[in-house]
């Protein structure tokens, strides 16, 4: 065991110089004011007070969550019957699908986004509309794989099993199928929501320049304005949300389990 | 012990990976997107027998940003009043005179600038203004020569226009407008300012991109586009319904000049590249291929000359000598406060 141990000292220096470190820089910009020696801090909320007292950030933040939700939810609904169709072909065939699914996100997203900006611009669409159509183009492969990866999993005997107790297959569809295809759609909502909600790259290339998103308010404090204290305040808040979500959905993957 | 050994040297190795690209025969340039012909940068290196390293940012404050965490160049293109700013933090190194004399090139409107009177540390890259370009078929020329930026408020353009995503110089066309100079720092000027582009965000609706809409008026995606005379000009040599003009308000005349930051870890040959891109030949290459205006006095005259590549071509060359038009500089209230404005002014 603890010769494991020391092979993970490399990704312990990892996390420490590139996850770590900057969490922790963060954490101090957000917490003091700008123009700051190196040793001398004047510590301040003003950073988080500017935020939460401006009616149109808070607007932002609430487009943001609107957005990465209804991407999450859209995905989990296209998401799911496409996992459970592919589930149910042959191995053969699965692992062809599999191949498919994952062959658009060898292309840098960069370069999909931008063709993206091509088709729609036939199309008079909202800005809102259009920014939706390009996360959920983005990120349905996480969501189904996800799904496929905890359908694919489960033991075909105990489909047969519900089979002979009576069930049909919709009954033995929710009971069996969908319970323990949970921790699945936790994941793939998770690698969803995560991205969604801090995107910054697609609302500014779909949105036609009048849609902004939290990503682009903290992009615009860090490139534009050189303000890294508030941006780093709103990095912070953002991190928070996450860090919610990830332990609500955690919490209800527990409870899912427990039933 | 010797396992151990190896990991920290390969961790160390690790590390040090980007301070290699650091060594010796190597210059690291940095430019706006698009802003050069690299045919240039690969004779350079030919000549000189140097590897250049050429990187690309979109805005002054992003290379601004760049340069506060460190990173080092040998070579940085940058607008007018970045350069400004950085003189008076005293963060550029002085030309090289001995090296650099293809300074004589430069047309005498180019040379000396407010910021840098002498040219001690920067030497004129490329220059425009910011124009309207917009299509005869659909907008009477006559209206927006009398009206100029004013012509942004007309509710007919609903869902028509382009307009430049960059701060600035969306503040610079309101305070235009309404007859303020673009370097004031006047709060209440700021505020009647982004009062006006609010006032014409609810009446048009533009779509505020950068350089998406260079092809977009080529194309006749929209009928107006607040937009820089280079990118005006090569749209309207595309399409040839576009017509460019400077409002009769003012506007602001752009230069992008080339210096060496103070971290440089190359200056001798950062000199040699600003002179060999100043020289007639390099400075036909770069106009030619990105159709900004070059400040090289020759190769001006010769481009717009009869037969030259840009005869006749609306926008290629800016107004000069008209008092409204001014240049930026560094004023520290527009600059923290304007991309704030502008995302309230898109959030409308």
């Amino acid at each position: 065991m603890k010769s494991f141990f020391r092979m993970s000292y490399p990704y312990i220096l990892w996390i420490g110089i590139f996850i770590v470190a900057p969490m922790l820089m963060i954490l101090l910009y957000a917490l003091t004011t700008a123009g700051n020696s190196t040793l001398t801090f004047q510590f301040t909320l003003d950073n988080f007070a500017k935020f939460f007292s401006d009616p149109d950030y808070m607007r932002i933040l609430l487009i943001s969550l609107r957005i990465a939700l209804l991407t999450t939810v859209f995905c989990l609904l296209i998401g799911y019957p496409a996992a459970l169709f592919i589930a149910n072909l042959s191995d053969r065939m699965q692992t062809l699908m599999t191949l498919l699914l994952t062959l658009p996100m060898w292309i840098n997203m960069l370069l999909k986004t931008y063709a993206w900006r091509g088709i729609l611009l036939n199309f008079d669409f909202t800005s809102e509309l259009k920014v939706f159509i390009g996360m959920v183009y983005d990120f349905l492969p996480f969501m189904i794989i996800q799904i496929h990866t905890a359908i694919a999993k489960l033991d075909p005997n105990l489909l047969i099993a519900a089979h002979d107790l009576g069930a049909n297959r919709l009954k033995s569809f929710l009971k069996v199928t969908l319970p323990l295809s949970i921790p699945g759609i936790i994941s793939g909502i998770t690698l969803v929501f995560l991205p969604a909600v801090s995107s910054f790259v697609i609302p500014k290339m779909l949105g036609g320049g009048d849609y902004v998103l939290i990503g682009n308010l903290i992009e615009m404090y860090f490139l534009q304005t050189g303000d890294w204290n508030i941006g780093s305040a709103i990095s912070l808040i953002m991190a928070i949300v996450i860090i919610t979500a990830m332990w609500a959905t955690k919490k209800l993957d527990r409870s899912a389990q427990e039933d | 012990m010797s396992k151990k050994l190896i990991s920290a040297l390969l961790i160390l190795c690790l590390v040090c990976l980007p301070l290699f690209a650091l060594a010796d025969g190597t210059l690291n340039v940095f430019n706006y997107g698009e802003y050069i012909d690299e045919q240039v940068i690969r004779n350079f290196e030919k000549e000189f027998g140097v590897r250049v390293n050429y990187s690309l940012n979109s805005t002054p404050e992003e290379m601004y940003t760049k340069l506060q965490t460190g990173a080092s160049f040998d070579v940085i293109v940058t607008s007018d009043y970045m350069i400004d700013r950085l003189i008076k933090e005293e963060r550029i190194l002085p030309l090289d005179k001995e090296i650099v004399t293809n300074l004589d090139q430069i047309t005498d409107n180019m040379k000396g600038l407010y910021f840098d009177p002498d040219n001690t540390y920067s030497a004129p890259y490329l220059w425009q203004n910011v124009v309207l370009c917009y299509d005869t078929t659909k907008i009477d020329p006559a209206k927006v020569e009398e009206k100029g930026w004013e012509i942004l408020l007309d509710p007919e353009l609903d869902g028509h226009a382009f307009i430049y995503e960059s701060p600035r110089d969306v503040f610079m066309m309101a305070f235009k407008a309404l007859g303020y100079s673009m370097n004031t720092d006047n709060p209440d000027e700021l505020q009647e300012a982004y009062e006006w582009l609010v006032k014409m965000k609810q009446t048009i609706h533009p779509s505020f991109v950068t350089d998406e809409m260079i092809d977009g008026m080529a194309q006749g995606e929209k009928w107006i586009a607040m937009m820089y005379s280079g990118d005006a000009a090569y749209a309207s040599m595309e399409n040839e319904k576009l017509a460019v003009w400077a409002p009769e308000q003012g506007t602001n005349i752009a230069i992008d000049c080339m210096f060496i930051p103070s971290n440089a870890s190359n200056p001798e040959m950062a000199n040699q590249f600003i002179n060999y891109v100043l020289d007639y030949d390099n400075s036909m290459m770069i106009t030619v291929e990105t159709c900004y205006t070059t400040p090289n006095a020759k190769v001006l005259e010769d481009v717009t000359a009869p037969g030259g590549e840009f005869e006749g071509v609306e926008g290629y060359l800016p107004r000069s000598g008209y008092e409204k038009d001014e240049i930026y500089q560094y004023v520290k209230l527009l600059q923290s406060e304007t991309p704030e404005l502008l995302i309230k002014v898109k959030m409308q």
